[in-house]
């Protein structure tokens, strides 16, 4: 390819990154922001259908299940109202008690529930030292033998 | 020289391989399950009952058995299933029969028992039968009940027992604290609770509350006492107790097992 015809394509690129390099127009700009979230209503009664109206809540997000995520009070029609984190998908626990009763739902947030709680496996980390140790051992074993047969 | 550094190097590799296997895996990390049995307050301090009969109790046995704890997800809802379904759980081996009402109004809740090494992770349900006592304070019994109950100068020694079988499967504690999450070298407990004013009713709250309607009170076990003393079991007292008061006495029974304040599916077992 002759030189001609490189500085021809690579003129092209530039014109092309330029035109369509994201820009702020300035004109009768409008500015939109929004915020996605997700909000959960629980609504409780006794079994007689009276509202537990002054109940305490407590929600658990489901990355620290042991300690309070938020607590209220439900409202004088028995409801609680609450946005979870959405970066924090899983199982969250929400409990309401009131004088002596008390329940607890769990409600599945994000696309993917990720059940909490347990361990194990693998870090990323682990898996690449591991494998560049295995690596260097396999090689190394083979230098060593190559090296004793030169 | 370039030999010597060569092996070195090997070594510290395969060396660091081994500690960062070791590192992780499944079924590493564990810790203490322990379990409690809980009369509440109403057993260790007595209470009044929802027809006026001021109740100590000496002892409460429980006889269980078949004690276990699981992990569940998602969680066992008692409301909705009634077996649960969990590829983890712990079973406390053996049967025991328990005083609700030992070590007096300060008491803690009692330790049945406690396994150790088990898995980390949240056991969000319990199960636990409430059965007959082969031997003990409770024999040929599931709950035995032996008390005081005192109305208007009245005082009635009582000693209530009951030979039927209950399983009972529960969700997740509802209480002060979440319970049952183990964490790595740390201890946890589940507990399996009893809520006796389901039986007597309680002075303390509305008589149209859903506890005071479906509860037995006293009153009919105190209209069975011959010289300040009553003593029955199921089958006595359906003899005995009119046929509504037993059938509110029968119905309360699968209702005694609680976790906390969360809530219990109960089977009748069948007698064997």
């Amino acid at each position: 390819m002759d030189n001609k015809w490189k500085y021809i394509i690579c003129l092209t690129f530039l014109l092309l990154t330029i035109f369509f390099l994201p820009t702020k127009v300035h004109a009768h700009g409008v500015n939109i922001e929004y915020t996605s979230s997700t909000t959960i209503e629980i609504v409780t009664a006794y079994d007689t259908g009276e509202p537990m109206s002054g109940a305490q809540v407590v929600v658990y997000a489901p990355d620290d299940p042991a300690t309070p995520w938020l607590t209220g009070v439900c409202d004088d029609e028995g409801r609680f109202t609450f946005s979870p984190d959405t970066s924090k998908p899983g199982t969250w626990a929400v409990q309401v008690r009131l004088a002596g009763h008390g329940d607890i739902v769990h409600i599945p947030v994000g696309e993917d529930a990720v059940a909490s709680g347990g361990t194990g496996g693998y870090t990323i980390l682990q898996i690449v030292l591991m494998s560049v140790c295995v690596i260097w051992g396999i090689a190394g074993t083979a230098l060593y033998f190559l090296r004793r047969r030169a | 020289m370039r030999k010597a550094v060569l092996i070195l190097t090997t070594i510290f590799l395969l060396a660091a391989t081994i500690a960062l296997a070791s590192c992780g895996g499944d079924g590493e990390a564990t810790g203490t399950l322990q379990f409690h049995a809980n009369g509440e307050d109403f057993v260790r301090e007595g209470f009044v009952s929802k027809d006026g009969w001021s109740i100590n109790f000496d002892h409460v046995y429980v006889h269980l058995a078949d004690i276990t704890a699981y992990q569940t997800d998602p969680p066992y809802d008692p409301h909705v299933t009634t077996i649960i379904d969990s590829d983890v759980e712990v079973g406390l081996s053996g049967a025991y029969t328990v005083d609700l009402a030992e070590g007096g109004e300060d008491a803690d809740p009692i330790l049945v028992g406690e396994v150790q090494n088990v898995a980390v992770g949240h056991y969000n349900a319990v199960s636990w039968q409430m059965e007959q006592a082969s031997s003990g304070p409770a024999a040929s019994y599931s709950l035995v009940i032996i008390g005081t109950a005192e109305k208007d100068g009245e005082s009635i020694d009582f000693t209530i027992s009951v030979e039927e079988e209950y399983r009972y499967s529960c969700g997740e504690y509802v209480g002060d604290e979440r319970k049952g999450i183990v964490e790595d070298g740390d201890t946890a407990d589940v507990e399996m609770t009893f809520h006796f004013d389901h039986i007597f009713g309680d002075f303390d709250i509305p008589p149209d509350d859903h506890v005071n309607i479906g509860a037995t009170g006293f009153g009919p076990f105190a209209a069975l006492a011959e010289d300040g003393k009553v003593s029955e079991d199921l089958a006595s007292l359906q003899g005995k107790l009119s046929a509504e008061d037993y059938q509110i006495l029968v119905g309360t029974l699968p209702t005694l097992g609680h976790v906390g304040e969360g809530h219990c599916y109960c089977d009748k077992q069948p007698q064997s």
